[in-house]
C-alpha cells in the first residue's frame, strides 16, 4: 500500500509541477471567461455605424412611412458617436427611376453611402430595396430592416385604431424566454433546460478531454519509463500491476484536480456573471445556474471513473508495447478510434436522444461514459438502462484492466519492434 | 553468517523461439561476492530477472535469504542495478532517489538523510554545488551512473544484484564500484554480479558460476575452480619460439590441446593425461631457449574459454533475457 502510494504521489506531483499543467489549468478558466462574456458583449455591440445615417430615403409610397424610417434611423445609437439624420425624399412612382439615377450618382460621388427605396402600397404591401456602398455590412442592414419593419408595424397598428403614443412603447418590447425542462417529477427538477443540456455537454466534453489528454499522457509516461529503462528498477521493487494502478490513479487524480479547478472557476464565473458583465459595461442575459440532482452527479461520477480506467489502462498497455513515438502512434490508433467514435455519436444522440441509436450507443462500454451523461441531461433515461450500461462498463473495465496488466508486465521489459497481434496474445498468456 | 543468500533450484525459462535458461540450479552463500559469468545471451539477465521476480520461471523455485522470492517483502532487502541504466530524466536527483527508497519501504525522512550521506560520499554534493537539486538530465553520464548506484544501495540491502555493472563505467567510477563491492562484503552483505569481463570477476569474486546457452557449465569458489583446472596449464617463455622445430613441439596434438600464443610468451593447455615433463624434454631437444617453464593455475579467462569456447555464444540473443 505504501508503495502504491509512492507511485501515485510521484505520478501526481511530477505532472502537477509540469509547465503544461499550469498553463492548461489556468488558461482553461480564461477561455471559459472569454466564451461566457464574449457572446454577451458581442450581442450588445450591435450599434449602427455612422454610415447608416448618411443615406437617402426615397419614399414613393405616398405615406408617412419614409418619415418614420428616417426618424427611427436618426434615433439609433451610433458607434463612436456622430452620425446625422438620413435625408428623406418623397417622390412619385413615376419620378422614382430618375431619383434613383441621381442618388446612384450621389453615392458614386461619395456624397451619401447609399439609398433606401420604399415603393408599393403602405402599409399593406411595401416594397423595400437598398443600394449602397455599405450593403454588405451585416449589422447595419439588420438595423435598417428592423427600422422598416417596426415602422410598417406601427402604421398597421395605427390603421387598426391604436393610440400612436402607445405604439412605440408596445413595439419595442423584448421577450426573454426562459426554457424549463419538465420530467416525471414535475417542475423544478432540472432548472433551465439550456442549463442542464450545457451540464450534459460539459460532462461529456470534460470526460472526453480527460481521457484524450491524460490517456495519451499515461502512454507517453509508460513509454518513457520503458525507453529510459527506469521501469526495470521500479518493477524490481513493486509488482507491475501496482505500478500500473499507481500510474492510472495518479494521472487520473491530476485530471480530476485540473477539472475541479475548471469547474469551480466556471461556477464562480457563472455566479458572478452579473458583476462580470457589468464590469465589462454590458447588460446580462437572463440565464440561471442549473441545479444538478445528486443522482445525476453520482451516476456521472461512476461513468467518469470507469470510463477513465477503461481507456487509461488501454493506453498504458499500448505504452508498454512500443519503444518509440512512431510505433506509439500506430499502436494507439485503435484506442483513439473507439474514443473518437463515441464523440461522433454525440450528434445523432442530440437529435434523437431516445432513438435506437442513442439507446444502443449508451450501452456500449467504450461510448457510454461520454454519451450517457449527455443523454441523461436531455431525457429521462430509464433506471434499468443506466444500471445495465454501468454493469457493462464495469465488466469491460475489468477485462481491459486485466488484459492491460498482462501486456504491461511483459511489454515493459521487451525492447525492439512492436509486437504483432499473435505475439500480443502470447504475451497475455504468459505465466503470471 | 552462514546460510544461503540465494538458492535457485531447477529454474527454466522459455521464450517463443528459444530457451533462455535451462534447469539452472545454484547457491550463493551469504556474505560472499558471487560472479555470474557467461557470454552475451547466455541467460544471465534472465536469471537475474527471475531472482528479482520480475519475470517468472516456467519451472523451478528461488529463495532469497531463506524466503521464497514471490514474497514481496523479501525483495525490499535486495538492491538491483540493471544492465541498461536509466532514471526519470525530468525529475530532481533527490526526488528520484527518494522515490526509489520509498519503493523499498524507506520513509521519506529517513531517505532524505541517507541521500545526503550518499551524495556526499560520491561527491555529488560538494561545497560548491549540490547536484541532488539538479534534474537528472543536467547530470553528466558519469554522475548519472553514480546517482543510479546510490538508488541501488540507498535502502542498505542485504543482497545486491548488479547486472553488468562495469559496462560503460569510466575508470574512476569502475574503481569506486570495486571499492563499494569490497566494502559491502566487509559489512556482511552479499553481492551478485554478472559480467563477461573475467579480469574483474577473478579479482572480486569469492565464487563464480559460468553459464552458457542457459545452462550451468561450472560453479564453485574461484580458488576451487582454478585448483580443479591446475596442473594442466603451462606457462612458457621462449626467445626463439618462431623456430619451426619449437613451433612443432608447441603444436603437437598428442601433448598440447590449446595454445595461447603471445609471441614470446605462451600459455599451453595440456592434453588430459599428458606429462608436462615430457613437454619440457621435447622443447629442450628442439633447442628452444627456455627462459621460463612453470606449471600455472589457469586464469578464469582461460577456463572460461575452455569451457564455453566459441560455441557457447548463440548470436542474436542478447538483451532479451
Amino acid at each position: 500500500m505504501g508503495k502504491l502510494w509512492a507511485v501515485i504521489r510521484r505520478e501526481y506531483l511530477e505532472r502537477v509541477r509540469s509547465k503544461w499543467f499550469l498553463i492548461g489549468t489556468f488558461l482553461g478558466p480564461v477561455f471559459m471567461l472569454v466564451i461566457t462574456v464574449l457572446p454577451v458583449w458581442l450581442a450588445t455591440r450591435t450599434k449602427a455605424t455612422a454610415g447608416l445615417t448618411n443615406i437617402q430615403v426615397l419614399d414613393a409610397t405616398q405615406s408617412p412611412i419614409g418619415a418614420r424610417v428616417v426618424a427611427k434611423l436618426g434615433a439609433l445609437p451610433i458607434e463612436g458617436g456622430g452620425g446625422t439624420t438620413p435625408k428623406l425624399m418623397v417622390v412619385s412612382a413615376a419620378e422614382l427611376g430618375n431619383a434613383e439615377v441621381v442618388a446612384t450618382k450621389a453615392v458614386m460621388a461619395k456624397e451619401i453611402k447609399g439609398y433606401l427605396v420604399l415603393s408599393g402600397v403602405a402599409p399593406a404591401d411595401v416594397k423595400v430595396r437598398y443600394a449602397g456602398r455599405n450593403a454588405s455590412t451585416v449589422n447595419d442592414m439588420q438595423l435598417l430592416r428592423d427600422a422598416v419593419r417596426t415602422s410598417v408595424l406601427a402604421m398597421r397598428l395605427e390603421g387598426a385604431g391604436l393610440d400612436p403614443a402607445r405604439i412605440s412603447e408596445l413595439t419595442s418590447v423584448r421577450v426573454p424566454m426562459e426554457e424549463e425542462v419538465l420530467d416525471d417529477r414535475g417542475r423544478g427538477g432540472g432548472g433551465s433546460g439550456k442549463g442542464s443540456l450545457i451540464v450534459g455537454y460539459l460532462v461529456s466534453f470534460l470526460l472526453y478531454m480527460m481521457i484524450a489528454l491524460y490517456g495519451q499522457n499515461i502512454l507517453r509516461g509508460v513509454m518513457e519509463e520503458k525507453s529510459t529503462r527506469v521501469a526495470e528498477v521500479v518493477v524490481a521493487s513493486v509488482r507491475p500491476d501496482v505500478l500500473l494502478a499507481g500510474k492510472v490513479i495518479g494521472a487520473g487524480a491530476v485530471g480530476i484536480t485540473q477539472q475541479l479547478i475548471w469547474i469551480m472557476s466556471g461556477v464562480l464565473i457563472f455566479t458572478q456573471r452579473a458583476a462580470l458583465t457589468k464590469a465589462f459595461g454590458i447588460a446580462d442575459l437572463p440565464f440561471s445556474l442549473p441545479t444538478i440532482g445528486a443522482g445525476f452527479l453520482a451516476v456521472t461520477l461512476l461513468y467518469y471513473i470507469f470510463g477513465f480506467l477503461f481507456y487509461a489502462s488501454l493506453f498504458a498497455a499500448v505504452g508498454a508495447m512500443v519503444s518509440n513515438q512512431e510505433d506509439a502512434q500506430q499502436a494507439s490508433m485503435p484506442v483513439t478510434v473507439i474514443l473518437i467514435l463515441s464523440v461522433i455519436f454525440m450528434q445523432p444522440l442530440l437529435l434523437a436522444p431516445n432513438g435506437n441509436m442513442a439507446r444502443i450507443m449508451t450501452l456500449v462500454p467504450s461510448a457510454s461514459p461520454v454519451l450517457m451523461p449527455l443523454r441523461m441531461s436531455m431525457v429521462d433515461v430509464p433506471a434499468w438502462e443506466i444500471a445495465l450500461s454501468l454493469v457493462l462498463l464495469a465488466g469491460a473495465c475489468a477485462v481491459s484492466v486485466y488484459l492491460s496488466a498482462r501486456v504491461y508486465r511483459v511489454g515493459l521489459l521487451m525492447y525492439g519492434k512492436k509486437p504483432s497481434v499473435a505475439e500480443l496474445i502470447r504475451w497475455i498468456r504468459y505465466a503470471g | 553468517m552462514g546460510g544461503l543468500a540465494v538458492e535457485i533450484r531447477g529454474i527454466s525459462k522459455r521464450y517463443d523461439q528459444h530457451v533462455a535458461v535451462r534447469e539452472l540450479s545454484l547457491e550463493v552463500p551469504t556474505g560472499t561476492v558471487y560472479g555470474l559469468l557467461g557470454p552475451n545471451g547466455a541467460g544471465k539477465t534472465s536469471t537475474i530477472r527471475m531472482i528479482l521476480n520480475v519475470i517468472l520461471p516456467d519451472t523451478g523455485a528461488i529463495t532469497i535469504l531463506g524466503r521464497p522470492n514471490t514474497d514481496q517483502s523479501i525483495l525490499d532487502r535486495v538492491g538491483y542495478l540493471p544492465e541498461e541504466r536509466g532514471l526519470y530524466k525530468k525529475m530532481k536527483v533527490r526526488d528520484v532517489l527518494r522515490f526509489l527508497a520509498e519503493l523499498k519501504g524507506i520513509g521519506a525522512k529517513d531517505a532524505n538523510k541517507r541521500i545526503d550521506e550518499w551524495l556526499e560520499r560520491l561527491s555529488l554534493k560538494t561545497a560548491e554545488r549540490d547536484w541532488g537539486n539538479a534534474k537528472v538530465d543536467e547530470l553528466s553520464r558519469g554522475m548519472q551512473q553514480k546517482a543510479q548506484f546510490i538508488g541501488t544501495l540507498l535502502h542498505d540491502p542485504d543482497l545486491v544484484i548488479l547486472d553488468e555493472p562495469f559496462s560503460g563505467l569510466d575508470p574512476i567510477n569502475a574503481q569506486a564500484l570495486k571499492d563499494t563491492v569490497v566494502d559491502l562484503k566487509r559489512r556482511g552483505k552479499t553481492v551478485i554480479f554478472s559480467t563477461h569481463l573475467m579480469d574483474n570477476a577473478e579479482r572480486l569474486c569469492d565464487s563464480v558460476c559460468i553459464i552458457a546457452r542457459g545452462e550451468k557449465v561450472l560453479d564453485g569458489t574461484v580458488a576451487g575452480v582454478k585448483a580443479e583446472h591446475a596442473g594442466r596449464y603451462v606457462a612458457v617463455a621462449c626467445d626463439n619460439a618462431n623456430e619451426p622445430a619449437v613451433q612443432a613441439v608447441m603444436r603437437d596434438g598428442t601433448l598440447v590441446r590449446n595454445v595461447d600464443d603471445q609471441n614470446t610468451f605462451f600459455e599451453l593447455e595440456m592434453v588430459p593425461g599428458a606429462d608436462p615433463q615430457r613437454l619440457l624434454t621435447r622443447l629442450v631437444e628442439a633447442h628452444a631457449t627456455v627462459r621460463r617453464f612453470e606449471l600455472v593455475q589457469p586464469s578464469l579467462h582461460r577456463i572460461f574459454l575452455e569451457k564455453v569456447g566459441a560455441t557457447g555464444v548463440e548470436p542474436g540473443m542478447t538483451g532479451h533475457g
